[in-house]
């Protein structure tokens, strides 16, 4: 570093640009290099009243740009599979996929997993009460205005609410699912999979009853009565029969026909809007 | 003794999202470079998106700065870059230089040159499309194409002016000498 400093007379000529071209380029290589010279040049800029944008307004518009967030995870592999960039948006915010909901349901499953495993298939009925209509539950309260927020806006934009549903539904369906698959193989005896096919049909039954009433009370009526038929029947029936091909053929059907029923209704959806 | 942090200091807490050290150094840098870069292009509005834009690239890739040499010199690296592609987007835009649209005072003139010597006589008698050519490719270190896209010419314009200003220079030079 030399001792030369831009001096005042020739800061005044370049902030004014009234300098010439080889001492314009003095100027600027020094400031390039000089700390004090610079934050002079800052300064008599900002004096001279000559500023030439509003730096503060830059600034601003500075940070606004920074600040939007990056697109979750989540939201950018919906992306990369094909969804549209504003779908994916609607579908992200759910709450479901704030975790908590998952976690919770995770949680009971987990549990009841854990309880059969240790209590043998005495305790099995349990897990056969609690896994298959998880997923259904977490889609409900994932459409429930209550817990969700972001679900008001959402549904008064002027957007296919079918569509939205079902993308929503696949979307917490992908979260879900794998945990129920998961926590299938602590329980013995049985291939993982034989749970996905009751967890489905809950979920298009809940869907399907969500044209009549709100998707939560549709959620936790099918629950209910699952979990007391399960309870009843645990003497004289094995868990495990419910789970074996014949009850499997009937979930499936069960599934597609409560599909069809959403599908043929989907403009009675009107019980996923907020009241009032 | 606790000095203020320098620029690289800085610049390693807005690489670990340090939203103040991000703000001292746009002020710290924010006015020198809208002032130069003010000065390659009449469009306040250019300059300060290429201002803006060039502050997002800083958050963005704080790690781009390799450590070596001065954050001010990478900055204005990244600004004249932001501008040439602002510029590129608005072509019809009049890039000018400050200089070729204000005339020095006579006695300036006389002045500089006898301040700066035989080289800021022979700059100044350059044409203001060649003293454009030289300051974007010599001074600011552009290459070709980039320098044509500042100054809204082809890039053969800017090849042929800075081969002529050049030999303008020389043929200047060589005649104080003698």
């Amino acid at each position: 570093m030399t001792g030369w400093h831009v001096d005042d007379e020739t800061l005044r000529r370049y902030v004014e640009r009234i300098d010439s071209v080889a001492e314009g380029a003095s100027v600027e290589q020094h400031v390039l290099r000089c700390e004090r010279c610079r934050a002079r040049v800052n300064t008599a800029a900002a004096a001279a009243d000559l500023a030439v944008v509003d730096l503060d307004a830059v600034w601003d518009r500075t940070r606004g740009a920074i600040e939007v967030p990056r697109p979750s995870v989540f939201e950018r592999l919906l992306t990369a599979v094909g969804v549209p960039s504003d779908e994916a948006r609607i579908v992200a915010v759910a709450s479901a996929f704030h975790g908590v909901w998952l976690v919770g349901v995770a949680t009971v499953i987990a549990f009841a997993a854990l309880a059969a495993k240790i209590g043998g298939t005495g305790e099995l009925w349990f897990v056969l009460a609690v896994a298959p209509v998880a997923p259904c539950l977490l889609v409900a309260v994932s459409y429930d205005w209550r817990w969700d927020p972001a679900l008001e806006p959402e549904m008064a934009t002027p957007y296919p609410v079918l569509r939205l549903v079902l993308l929503r539904t696949i979307a917490v369906l992908a979260l879900a699912l794998p945990a129920v698959l998961l926590l299938g193989l602590l329980v013995p005896g049985q291939p993982p999979f034989v749970w996905l096919l009751p967890a489905v049909g809950f979920v298009a039954v809940v869907l399907a009853a969500s044209t009549w009433i709100n998707p939560l009370n549709a959620a936790t009526t099918v629950s209910a009565a699952w979990f007391v038929a399960v309870w009843l029947t645990r003497r004289a029936y094995s868990p495990t029969e419910v789970l074996e091909a014949r009850t499997q053929v009937a979930f499936l059907v069960l599934a597609a026909a409560s599909f069809c029923v959403f599908v043929v209704r989907g403009h009675h959806l009107t019980q996923l809007r907020p009241r009032g | 003794m606790e000095g203020p942090p320098s620029d690289a200091t800085l610049l390693v807490g807005v690489a670990e999202r340090d939203i103040g050290a991000f703000r001292t150094l746009y002020e710290r840098h924010a006015g020198w470079l809208a002032l130069r870069l003010a000065r390659r292009c009449n469009d306040s509005e250019l300059v300060a998106d290429a201002v803006q834009d060039t502050f997002v690239a800083m958050w963005q890739k704080p790690r781009s700065f390799r450590g070596d040499g001065d954050v001010a010199a990478w900055l204005w690296g990244i600004a004249i870059r932001r501008l040439v592609s602002r510029i590129r987007r608005r072509t019809d835009i009049a890039a000018a230089f400050g200089i070729s649209e204000t005339v020095p005072a006579a006695e300036d003139e006389v002045l500089l040159s006898v301040e700066y010597g035989d080289l800021g006589a022979a700059l100044a008698r350059l044409s203001p499309e060649m003293r454009a050519v030289i300051q974007a490719v010599v001074l600011d270190g552009l290459s070709a194409k980039e320098a044509a896209q500042l100054l809204n010419v082809p890039v053969s314009s800017v090849k042929t002016r800075l081969f002529r200003a050049r030999a303008q220079l020389r043929a200047t030079l060589a005649e104080g000498l003698s």
